[in-house]
């Protein structure tokens, strides 16, 4: 039982399992590395320096501060319902990693003899898959604000799940110009596909539209108060510790999602621009740079943009997005068809 | 292997299914239904019918039960347990449950239980994939598949018509006109008061939004 339908070659469990744990281990320690960017990046977009106290350069930075939330005191408030109060930061995660499976770092390759993909997994739905953990992702942010037994904390998680699903549907909808000009659900099919050029020149608009609707998926800025700093309420309002970084784990995951997303479906995978072939080990470095450049495009964008107001938000993404989407998908499709 | 996750998946079902009838609290009935749901998308993967799988999951728990979540923990919280009915409810209940239940035998036995014993069909190489459900809607269940989109259509305008009688979409200002009108007391930070154009003690100071001459302000007619 495996999810690899779409695929004509059979992989032994040992180089799934070895995938599997390679994709997370990759990831995982990347994530200090993104946070400190992010924060020294940060500090020279505002004219300062950034954390720069711990270790050389301020880098260790994450390092303490995982330490300070692991010896954090677990608490939870007596109005909480205990048990859905902890599955739903492990909901959060969860569904954050499965979501990294999709992306794909490469194409087939051999190593040691054996037929390798360089991707978690290639399913016949594609996108779909990850559409459908985000579906799920948003159990882990009601759950959490609904069992937290706080009314701050509810509301939070009414207006965080609110803003997730309302912009789902423009980031689907910006996929499917994709998926049709592509012609395939498979991720790597779609980067193959790109090999004449990559989409987000043809499918300008929709990778607009999908880079904006993620910003909002991510609770990145501009759309941003689900956590914001100004925003006294939030899911995790009544969340501490170990559990508050789960969330916060599974956030930057999700960006790294999104960012992998982006780089498959609009930016060519792992494809080079000019016709450069390199060997195929080098494609998970190229796939990974075009990721880097992503996330730096979203911590620019933190730095730039101020954060918009909820009404304005929501009147943003059904009144905005949402007609853009629609009209650039039946635009796509009518010249697809042609 | 298939064995093992078939029977998680349908325990899970089960479980899920028996726990929206019986637990008390709706919210927990809801979350059931998801966990019932997700296992469902399970057992459609099992049977190859990935898309199915991904439609159940993005559909169904990701956008519908998504709704009820939303219902039901602004409306129906922890505190108030669903009443037990009383009186002719309760005498009905098990009447209609025993038809059901017999409705469902008759229709289980009436197969003569032939596929237990069958291996099943064999699985063609691209079935259950977006690309065949897609060839099949388009050529064979074409009538149903577009009748059934004029459906959806119909109930998406007629949603839109609803909310749209009980003045739910007109007042484009809403926001505005709600709180850009009340008096705020001096010395509350308004960037006015900062500039000096008002303030000082005792003086009723008004956000700038009310002084601004009418006509000008956002097109609202009213």
């Amino acid at each position: 039982m495996t999810l690899t339908a779409a695929v004509d070659y059979f992989e032994p469990w040992w180089v799934q399992l070895v995938k599997a744990l390679l994709i997370f281990g990759v990831i995982f320690a990347v994530l200090p590395m993104i946070i400190i960017y992010e924060r020294k990046l940060l500090g020279r977009f505002q004219g300062r320096y950034g954390p720069n106290r711990v270790g050389p350069y301020g880098l260790m930075q994450p390092l303490a501060e995982i330490v300070k939330f692991a010896v954090k005191e677990p608490f939870r408030p007596t109005t909480s319902v205990g048990f859905l109060y902890r599955v739903a930061p492990m909901v959060a995660i969860l569904t954050a990693v499965a979501s990294l499976a999709l992306i794909p770092y490469g194409d087939v390759q051999h190593i040691f003899g054996q037929k390798v993909g360089l991707y978690g997994i290639d399913v016949s739905v594609g996108p779909l898959y990850v559409f459908a953990f985000g579906g799920i992702s948003f159990y882990g942010i009601m759950l959490g604000g609904w069992a937290s037994g706080s009314k701050y904390a509810f509301l939070g998680a009414m207006r965080g799940a609110a803003q997730l699903i309302s912009y789902e549907v423009s980031q689907g909808l910006a996929l499917v110009g994709v998926l049709i000009t592509a012609g395939t659900l498979s991720v790597t099919g779609i980067v193959h596909a790109q090999a004449g050029m990559w989409y987000f020149i043809p499918q300008f608009a929709g990778f607009l539209i999908f880079m904006t609707a993620s910003f909002a998926e991510t609770n990145r800025a501009p759309f941003d108060l689900v956590e914001a700093d100004s925003e006294i309420v939030g899911y995790f309002t009544e969340y501490g510790g170990t559990a508050f970084v789960a969330y916060l784990f599974a956030e930057y995951t999700n960006m790294i999602v999104v960012s992998g997303l982006a780089t498959t479906l609009f930016l060519g995978g792992w494809l080079l621009p000019f016709g450069i072939h390199p060997p195929g080990w080098v494609d998970p470095f190229v796939v990974l740079a075009k990721m880097f450049l992503v996330l730096t495009f979203f911590i620019w964008v933190r730095a730039t943009l101020p954060r918009l107001r909820y009404d304005q938000l929501m009147s943003f993404g059904w009144k905005i997005l949402l007609p853009l989407a629609t009209l650039n998908l039946l635009v796509t499709a009518v010249l697809v068809v042609r | 292997m298939s064995a093992v996750l078939f029977f998680i998946a349908a325990i899970g079902a089960i479980t899920g299914a028996v726990g929206v009838v019986m637990l008390r609290n709706p919210f927990y009935s809801v979350l059931a239904l998801v966990g019932h749901l997700i296992s469902l998308a399970a057992l459609f993967l099992l049977l190859r019918a990935e898309f199915v799988a991904a439609a159940q999951v993005v559909v169904y728990a990701g956008a519908v039960m998504v709704l009820y979540v939303f219902v039901v923990a602004y409306v129906g919280g922890a505190d108030e347990p669903l009443h037990s009915p009383g009186g002719a409810l309760r005498a009905l209940a098990p009447l209609f449950a025993l038809a059901v239940a017999v409705e469902l035998c008759i229709a289980l036995l009436g197969t003569g239980l032939t596929a237990i014993n069958s291996r099943g069909a064999h699985y063609v190489f691209g079935f259950g994939t977006p690309r065949q459900i897609g060839q099949e809607f388009l050529t064979t269940f074409l009538f149903p598949f577009e009748v059934a989109s004029l459906l959806l259509l119909m109930s998406a305008v007629g949603a839109v018509v609803l909310a749209r009688r009980r003045r739910g979409l007109e007042g484009t200002d809403e926001f505005e006109d709600r709180f850009a009108a009340v008096p705020r007391p001096a010395f509350t930070g308004t960037m006015a008061e900062g500039a000096g154009i008002r303030g000082g003690a005792g003086t009723t100071s008004r956000p700038a939004a009310q002084e601004r001459p009418l006509g000008v302000s956002s097109g609202d007619p009213r």
